[in-house]
């Protein structure tokens, strides 16, 4: 009798275990835009982003954020010119959601779907790759997020009359530690 | 050769098992992608997970909207879709389907070496476009719980990384005076390159205006100029004074340079007519530009300099 009290238990307990809940925090971040127009080519980087995983039952949600400000091209004239044309004031935070399984830690690519709120627009990107490199209990993730101004509706910006182009590509850079 | 083999086998039977293998081992090299090359698929179901059949699915390379490759085919009735051969790129995802919402998706990136999977749920509704979604206050930053809700219970949300809701609230004002700050630095901007057309006249005019055997025309005309370009100069320059200054940011970069020239040609603007009608009343006079008046070429040089300076300061940067 108390075998098969035991057995019950141990059978019950197992999907507890096996669905158990873990956390992943990002731990330092490079998200750069990049810009192109006929006269220049211009970078805003922020290492502000914050980030956070929670796993249940082997599926991760993810929910990273950065305020726009934080971007800094080493043009305060430029900066304050993008915050205006991404109505960075209305909407200052910039956020992306992703679901993946947990297993994806393990792999050394991973192509995520995600959805980015931005300039007060949603978009959604399909099957995007990253590579991920995992060393120390800590796992870098770096990838291209092939964005443009026209996904969030945002007027693009011109010097000398002339428009910057519709592509603005981010390429992330991110180191996440479970929790 | 076919026929070849066919003939020489004399046996229909044999020939036909022959061809069928030939066809079963030729074939998945003819449906699988060419080297290099990658697939899309999918399945479109709507809210309840059904099937959406007959939906047209187009997908267009996202490099190029101008002249985007398009292809489109239709869901089969277990509201799968399936592009194969797509060169490797981000392509452009539009679902439409009578009954439901339009879907577009910016972006599905399709590598050379796989399949990538895109499936889909549409709204049921008018055919509108749907995504990326408009701005309304469920699909703002600052309403992360409708979205944790509809993704997953155990979703983080903002209050999870440390953001307040204060954080995430809009400032309509700030908007407002940044919109104001831009549009009148487009005016500054434009009308600071409308003013180097007739800056470089009156450079230009100013040979035949300032030597010895020079007519009263060439004198006039390079005036005319020099007054149209001042008259623009100023209006260029009032509306970078008066456009408005976002509290709490600091100069940095280029727009430093380019402010820092002002100082140098704002004032030349204004003593540059000065120097120039005193030496304009010299030269009437039949005198030989004398005295302070001769500083008006060299002042004129230093400020159509820095101007320019000034210009190309901003133009490699924006």
């Amino acid at each position: 009798m108390n075998k098969k009290i035991l057995i019950a238990f141990v059978l019950l307990a197992l999907p507890a275990f096996g669905g158990s809940d873990s956390q992943w925090v990002l731990e330092q971040s490079s998200l750069t835009y990049h810009v192109s127009h006929p006269l220049h080519e211009s970078e805003g980087v922020s290492h502000a982003a914050r980030g956070k995983g929670v796993c249940h039952a082997g599926e991760c949600d993810f929910l990273i954020a950065v305020a726009v400000k934080s971007f800094d091209s080493g043009d305060s004239n430029r900066d304050l010119h993008m915050i205006q044309v991404t109505r960075g004031a209305e909407f200052p935070i910039v956020t992306v959601r992703t679901h993946l399984p947990e297993s994806a830690a393990a792999s050394a690519t991973v192509n995520a779907d995600l959805e980015i709120q931005f300039a007060g627009q949603t978009a959604q990107y399909k099957q995007i790759p990253f590579k991920l490199e995992t060393q120390g209990g800590k796992t870098h993730i770096t990838g291209t997020i092939p964005a443009t101004l026209s996904d969030f509706k945002i007027d693009p910006p011109s010097l000398l009359t002339i428009r910057v182009k519709n592509e603005m590509p981010v390429r992330v850079d991110m180191t996440w530690h479970p929790q | 050769m076919l026929r070849k083999i066919f003939r020489n086998r004399h046996n229909g039977v044999r020939g036909l098992v022959f061809f069928v293998c030939l066809v079963v081992a030729i074939e998945p090299s003819l449906v699988a992608q060419t080297a290099g090359m990658g697939a899309l698929t999918g399945r479109v179901t709507d809210a309840s997970s059904n099937a959406v059949p007959n939906a047209t699915v187009t997908v267009t390379t996202v490099e190029s909207v101008e002249n985007g490759q398009t292809r489109s085919t239709t869901t089969g009735t277990d509201g799968t879709y399936r592009f194969d051969g797509l060169p490797p790129g981000n392509y452009r995802l539009k679902i439409e389907a009578a009954g439901f919402k339009t879907l577009e998706i910016p972006s599905a990136t399709v590598s050379g070496t796989g399949t990538a999977v895109v499936d889909e749920k549409l709204e049921a509704g008018e055919p509108i476009s749907a995504k990326p979604a408009a701005a309304s206050p469920d699909n703002l930053p600052n309403a992360p719980s409708s979205i944790a809700t509809s993704s997953s219970a155990t979703a983080p949300s903002l209050s999870d990384l440390g953001i307040s809701p204060e954080q995430t609230q809009g400032n309509p004002r700030e908007q407002a005076l940044l919109d104001k700050r831009t549009h009148m630095l487009k005016i500054h901007q434009r009308l600071g390159l409308i003013t180097t057309i007739p800056l470089i006249a009156t450079l230009a005019t100013s040979i035949n205006a300032g030597g010895k055997n020079t007519s009263t025309t060439s004198r006039d005309l390079h005036t005319a100029l020099g007054a149209v370009t001042g008259d623009l100069y100023f209006m260029t320059a009032y509306y970078a004074i008066r456009a408005p200054r976002v509290p709490g940011t600091e100069s940095r970069g280029p727009i430093r340079f380019h402010k820092a020239m002002a100082w140098i040609h704002g004032p030349g603007m204004i003593l540059t007519p000065i120097l120039g009608i005193m030496a304009f009343d010299e030269k009437n006079k039949g005198e030989k530009v004398h005295g302070i008046a001769s500083a008006h070429g060299p002042v004129a040089i230093v400020t159509a300099g820095a101007f320019g300076a000034a210009l190309l300061s901003v133009s490699v940067k924006f």
